[in-house]
């Protein structure tokens, strides 16, 4: 784990929202200490998509999770930094060295503080929309309670925002006991029905009145987003928005969550396993292999001109629509398990990699490629180096191919 | 407050039962008959009467071998006569050994297993629902601390825990003036009526267990669902998402749970006044004691008219505790009886 302590303050770009640094997320099960994320870094820009790719179980929903710090017992978010930029947070935390001018290591502030910048700094839109709405509320009781809480937490200054925000015990008491007493006002009501129409669903005023199961799988992604964009955020996280949705619902929602970046001030930061999104979505791009991010870059250079063997391998594996004759090339092997027990010394990748060198059995450094925007960077001693295979990494033979050890 | 598809589920559900009709039918005449108690019922309760004692209800004749003893000329005589006890119409399910009418006291009892049914139920759920929640919630120490405690509380017999708690508080009894006859009505029944106190408090620490295992269950999955990682994500807090987002959706198997706890409340009542626990003397375990040493002697309906009653309303209310079930949640199995 990297001593937070004595890491120098980063250097960080007036356009960089959030950076986040060597970032770790560990599940301590009972099956042993799970590194779901581990030193992961990344950018996100002001007005910018940026997508994370990676296979199933490779930590990209964690990472986002740790992002919003909603990351659940037994899981924790072990070490890392996340800055945030927010000249008022700067203020407040003036002197401390949380702050390199107007951003703030949201790790080093108090918990209640990144409590309170949920919904109105960071908002999620989650993976199923089927189950991510509260069935026994209608659709607008719930955005319009979603606007309702950042409309109250913004009525109060920002020192007592993490205290105020929800409500106190008489309230809860009462709005428990009195079925007819809303937690909403009309305004917010109000708002609710606004944001509705702006994420295009017909009618919204009538829809406002239903409930989730009235609701399509595709309309009630867009009341999701709705709900997301009830606290104007500035970063807003999309985990595989489109996964559950059948093809056209999918362009539609991307269509605007698109329209939504390109619109306002929000940056999108979209987790997918399809290239495809990435492609069509995104202006950066960051590779998840195992919990770590193992290229990442702008989109042009990751997709154009992959240096890790992973990115290259997924990217093999999409289907060629204009040379269809060519065969895909999958990767061989699956994700390796997490537990840290079972994680190998030096690049994760390195056993199901073609090109694994001897050298990948030693911890990898991340190489800045050197491309002209000097944004690519990269977890791979190919950055560095072309392979070798007389220093190939043992048990496989020259073309790459692994040999059957035999037992 | 409850959604068209769950009314729908209930209408169809009761429909296709003639089990929960029943249910609904024995429950709807114990609540009337113990709310217009004063009304129905023919006589004072308490009122004795030593010249119509032990009188057996309509139908039944009772005849009883009677031995009395005199002294004649310095010697004792024995005489026995066999006496015939003929039912009184003013009294229809007899008289008990002081001469109070059964039927009365049968209705005022309904009061009392209703009040400490209902309101031992409410407040077992107050206890225990919010202890649920907070643990299934949190999970971790919180719910072990809470949930291993809830544990020794049931391993420990309820009767057992009632009585020592008793023991401890004391009978507090409340006379509460009856509504009916305060307002001019009924004026020849009783003015109050008294509430166990004690005995309500005492069934609802008994059986608050209950309901936080179920809470609990519900909480822990309900936790992960995604709409609460949203609400989370969107800014609410705990106490929003637990009232908000969790108890709306663990509100079904609660439900039934409650109605469940009614009947089960009621005969641990009952069962606390037939030891004598109880502070009230009209209540129908309360005249099961009493009527216990009639039994032997031949004047059954004394402890077996309260005892019927008991009966009819646990079973009624079980009816309506299983139509819920079905219709609600037909995923849980009937639990928690005392």
């Amino acid at each position: 784990m990297p001593d937070v302590s004595d890491t120098p303050a980063p250097e960080l770009d007036d356009d960089v929202l959030v950076a986040v640094r060597d970032l770790s997320t560990r599940f301590f099960t009972e099956e042993g200490q799970v590194n779901a994320v581990e030193n992961a870094s990344f950018e996100v820009r002001d007005n910018e998509v940026l997508g994370i790719v990676g296979e199933s179980g490779s930590g990209k929903s964690v990472t986002a999770l740790s992002l919003i710090d909603l990351v659940d017992s037994p899981g924790e978010i072990t070490g890392g930094e996340v800055w945030y930029r927010d000249a008022e947070l700067a203020a407040e935390f003036a002197g401390s060295d949380a702050v390199v001018g107007d951003h703030v290591d949201l790790q080093r502030v108090p918990a209640t503080v990144r409590r309170s910048l949920r919904g109105s700094s960071f908002s999620m839109i989650f993976q199923d929309p089927m189950s991510s709405l509260n069935p026994s509320v209608t659709v607008g009781e719930q955005i319009a309670e979603a606007v309702e809480v950042q409309r109250r937490a913004k009525g109060n200054p920002r020192r007592t925002r993490s205290r105020t925000q929800g409500y106190g015990l008489g309230r809860l008491l009462v709005d428990t006991l009195v079925p007819t007493r809303s937690y909403a006002d009309e305004e917010s009501r109000a708002r609710a029905v606004e944001l509705l129409e702006q994420v295009g669903i017909p009618d919204p005023a009538d829809r406002a009145d239903e409930y989730p199961h009235q609701f399509s799988g595709g309309m009630l992604q867009r009341a999701m987003i709705a709900q997301a964009l009830a606290g104007e955020p500035d970063v807003l996280i999309a985990d595989e928005p489109t996964t559950a949705l059948d093809v056209t619902i999918q362009a539609q929602i991307l269509d605007i969550l698109r329209e939504l970046q390109e619109s306002g001030e929000t940056s999108v930061v979209m987790i997918t396993h399809d290239l495809g999104v990435i492609a069509r979505m995104c202006d950066r791009v960051g590779v998840m292999y195992a919990g770590e991010i193992v290229e990442r870059g702008r989109l042009a250079d990751v997709f154009d001109d992959p240096v890790h063997p992973y990115t290259r391998g997924l990217l093999g594996s999409v289907p060629d629509l204009e040379d269809p004759s060519t065969r895909l090339q999958p990767i061989e092997g699956n994700v390796p398990s997490l537990l840290d027990r079972e994680m190998p010394e030096g690049c994760y990748f390195a056993d199901r990699c073609p090109k694994a060198m001897e050298d990948c059995r030693q911890p990898v450094p991340e190489y800045d490629t050197g491309t002209a925007s000097d944004e690519h960077a990269v977890q791979c001693v190919l950055a560095e180096r072309e392979y070798d295979p007389a220093v190939a990494l043992d048990g496989r033979d020259e073309t790459g191919d692994e040999v059957v050890p035999s037992e | 407050m409850l959604s068209d598809r769950v009314r729908r589920n209930l209408a169809s559900e009761f429909r296709g039962s003639i089990l929960a009709k029943l249910g609904v039918v024995l429950v709807l005449l114990v609540v009337f008959v113990a709310i217009f108690a004063p009304f129905v019922a023919p006589h004072d309760p308490t009122t004795q009467s030593l010249d119509n004692a032990e009188r057996p209800p309509l139908g039944i004749v009772q005849t009883e071998q009677r031995t009395t003893s005199e002294m004649v000329d310095g010697e004792v005589q024995t005489v026995t006569e066999t006496v015939t006890i003929r039912p009184d119409a003013a009294h229809p399910l007899g008289t008990d050994g002081l001469g109070r009418d059964m039927l009365s006291r049968v209705i005022y009892g309904a009061r009392t297993s209703l009040i400490v049914g209902v309101l031992g139920t409410v407040l077992a759920a107050t206890v225990g629902v919010p202890v649920g929640l907070i643990a299934g919630y949190y999970r971790g120490r919180i719910d072990d601390g809470l949930m291993r405690f809830a544990d020794v509380s049931l391993a420990f017999p309820s009767l057992v825990l009632a009585i020592a708690l008793i023991g401890l508080w004391g009978r507090a009894s409340v006379a509460v003036p009856d509504p009916f006859v305060a307002a001019g009505f009924a004026q020849e029944m009783p003015e109050t009526f008294v509430l166990p106190g004690t005995v309500i408090v005492v069934v609802g620490v008994v059986n608050w267990v209950w309901f936080a295992r179920i809470a609990r269950g519900e909480a822990l999955s309900l936790r992960d669902q995604e709409y609460v990682t949203a609400a989370r994500a969107l800014g609410a807090d705990d106490s929003r998402i637990i009232a908000g987002h969790v108890l709306p959706n663990a509100i079904t198997p609660i439900i039934v749970l409650g109605t469940v706890q009614v009947a089960a409340i009621i005969l641990l009542e009952s069962s606390l006044s037939f030891l004598g626990f109880s502070g009230t003397t009209l209540s129908w375990g309360f005249d099961i004691s009493q009527g216990r040493d009639y039994v032997s002697s031949g004047q059954w309906w004394i402890a077996g008219m309260p005892g019927l009653a008991i009966m009819v309303a646990v079973i009624g209310i079980n009816l309506i505790g299983d139509w819920l079930r079905d219709a609600l949640d037909p995923g849980i199995e009937g639990e928690g009886g005392a």
